[in-house]
């Protein structure tokens, strides 16, 4: 009795930090159906009639419309050029031997002790120097173009597993190395690719420091500055369920990707848990 | 002979095309910065101007600063709350998960784990939300129960700071239950049921024998919680820019506003924010030492 007691009391907290998770965000899609009148007059009461409107509203004036353009394109374009940079150098630093490869890849682990945060300004002032401040395409370079470490060890690994007489025995047949590279290797890789590719979207998707830093032409904030701006607007508008609907729907992207592949995110996750 | 040529031709083009761009942009956007601001760290510079090296006045001003010293202290108050409150928590929800079977925990496993993907803006303005002072959440919880309800919890300078902890807590708490989820089904079985015959209790089960066999993934953790502490700035930097008064200014704020704020100075501070920055990067080196003393590391064989 007293076990069955102390089970359901166990059952109960893990129920109510669910509650935690769960309480909020309901909350803010409740609050954003309402009228502003309707928000500040009682926060509990059940709004008279859905306003979908609000969400609207949001899309165009808030400029999320623009910014999730802008997003689309910072997103994708890093994206694509991050995973091909980490695939073909997990590539050519696991399976081709070559005479600075040891010392290169030292020198690309010397970032994993770098913590970041002291950069922030020479990074800038570097970006500025560059002309590659107030661009998307500044942006897409810097979390693109570089080699990180992370993905290089997590692909590294994933290539390393596969056997040797791969590539020499279609050397033999005559093949290229980017043959080998795109119709063997490639595709052997591609679930530690795509690992990498969603834990790298959530990512790009909610970075916010540097954009914020390097973007200052509103027309090009992608879509977690322009939020932080949008919100600093209302302090003059008290629009809040505007807002709401633009929270809301920044939040949809992170609910489809999360649903769709939460197991590969908490794996992709808890493998860089493991760097440390 | 020529097989021999074209494959190594092959593979030096291949190199030089894969691996000399990527590296390139590795040194100049993360090392050349990170010497960069070493040596930005011993200048008087607004970012435009004309660059004046001054020596060590930088780092002498450091300890001269009462903002350092108040920024830190912040940093020291949310580092003891938040890193044994997420720990604490996220062990006991890890065990449960674990070790009890109820039917929603491989639900709950995934829900716990939700914040960690949503973007931090989102997080701030929805803990904004939470903290407001006439529409907030949090108020209108305390009004259903009778207590009160018209604190403006990020408004008032006794309240602010205390305000990020739950939400730390919030951010973290589902990453540590999967770490510490997959470290304890990593335990051997066996090592529970020797202990099961003995009668042990479920409680003396996670002290006894749980948790000193998860003191390396603790002692991991908590040289992770730190430096997302140290370093997660930008929640104070959305919710609250550092005020009611500085009551949220953390050292990483504080270095931010001085190169980029320019809010109340108006004017910017290049060569002391680095000087600031390599402070911090000293801070996070030494805690990390300290943490690895701390917990000595007895590797624990099973």
């Amino acid at each position: 009795m007293r076990i069955r007691v102390t089970s359901w009391l166990w059952r109960m907290v893990l129920f109510v930090w669910a509650l935690t998770v769960l309480l909020p965000l309901f909350w803010i899609l409740y609050q954003s159906l309402k009228t502003n009148q309707e928000f500040f007059a009682d926060i509990w009461a059940f709004p008279s009639h859905l306003k979908w409107g609000n969400y609207e509203k949001a899309w165009t004036q808030l400029g999320i419309g623009k910014s999730v353009i802008n997003t689309l394109y910072y997103v994708g374009l890093s994206l694509l050029i991050s995973l091909f940079v980490s695939t073909v150098n997990a590539y050519a630093f696991t399976r081709i031997q070559w005479k600075l490869r040891s010392l290169l890849w030292s020198v690309i682990m010397i970032s994993l002790f770098l913590p970041g945060i002291n950069i922030l300004v020479s990074q800038y002032t570097l970006m500025r120097a560059l002309d590659l401040t107030n661009s998307l395409n500044g942006l897409v370079l810097l979390a693109g173009l570089p080699v990180g470490a992370f993905e290089l060890l997590l692909l590294g690994s994933f290539m390393r597993s596969l056997p040797k007489e791969l590539d020499e025995s279609a050397f033999i047949d005559g093949a290229t190395l980017f043959q080998v590279f795109r119709k063997i290797i490639l595709p052997l890789s591609m679930p530690g690719i795509v690992t990498i590719g969603i834990f790298k979207f959530v990512g790009l998707y909610n970075d916010f420091l540097g954009p914020f830093i390097l973007i200052s032409d509103p027309d090009k904030y992608p879509i977690s500055v322009n939020m932080y701006n949008a919100n600093a607007m209302m302090e003059f508008k008290a629009d809040w369920v505007t807002l709401l609907a633009g929270l809301v729907i920044t939040i949809i992207p992170t609910v489809i990707v999360y649903v769709l592949f939460q197991r590969r995110i908490i794996e992709g996750a808890t493998m860089g848990g493991v760097k440390g | 002979m020529h097989f021999l040529k074209s494959a190594r031709f092959q593979k030096a083009i291949f190199l030089f095309i894969v691996v000399a761009p990527a590296f390139a942009a590795y040194v100049l956007f993360t090392l050349y910065p990170n010497a960069l601001s070493i040596f930005y760290s011993f200048l008087d510079w607004d970012g435009i101007g004309v660059k004046t090296f001054i020596g060590w006045d930088n780092y002498i001003r450091l300890f001269q600063d009462p903002f350092i010293s108040r920024a830190l202290q912040h940093n020291l108050i949310l580092l003891v709350t938040v890193i044994p409150i997420t720990l604490a928590i996220s062990l006991v929800l890890a065990d449960l998960l674990v070790n009890r079977t109820f039917g929603e925990n491989s639900f709950y496993k995934v829900l716990y784990f939700f914040p960690n993907v949503l973007s931090l803006v989102v997080i701030a303005l929805i803990w904004s939300f939470i903290y407001d002072g006439t529409f907030g959440l949090l108020n209108g919880l305390l009004q259903v129960f009778g207590l009160g309800g018209e604190h403006n919890w990020l408004g008032s300078k006794s309240t602010a700071l205390l305000s990020m902890i739950p939400l730390y807590v919030w951010c973290y708490v589902g990453f540590y239950v999967v770490i510490f989820m997959n470290a304890m089904q990593g335990i051997p079985k066996s090592l529970y049921e020797s202990a099961t015959l003995d009668g042990i209790t479920h409680m003396q089960r996670f002290t006894k024998i749980t948790l000193p066999l998860l003191s390396g993934v603790i002692r991991v953790g908590t040289i992770f919680l730190i430096l997302s502490v140290i370093k997660g700035f930008e929640y104070m930097l959305i919710m609250t820019k550092g005020g009611p008064g500085g009551s949220t200014e953390v050292i990483s704020l504080y270095m931010f506003n001085l190169a980029f704020g320019g809010l109340n100075l108006g004017q910017h501070f290049y060569g002391y924010a680095s000087t600031i920055g390599m402070m911090i990067f000293v801070l996070l080196v030494g805690l990390k030492l300290v943490v690895d003393k701390f917990f000595a590391k007895d590797s624990v064989e099973y």
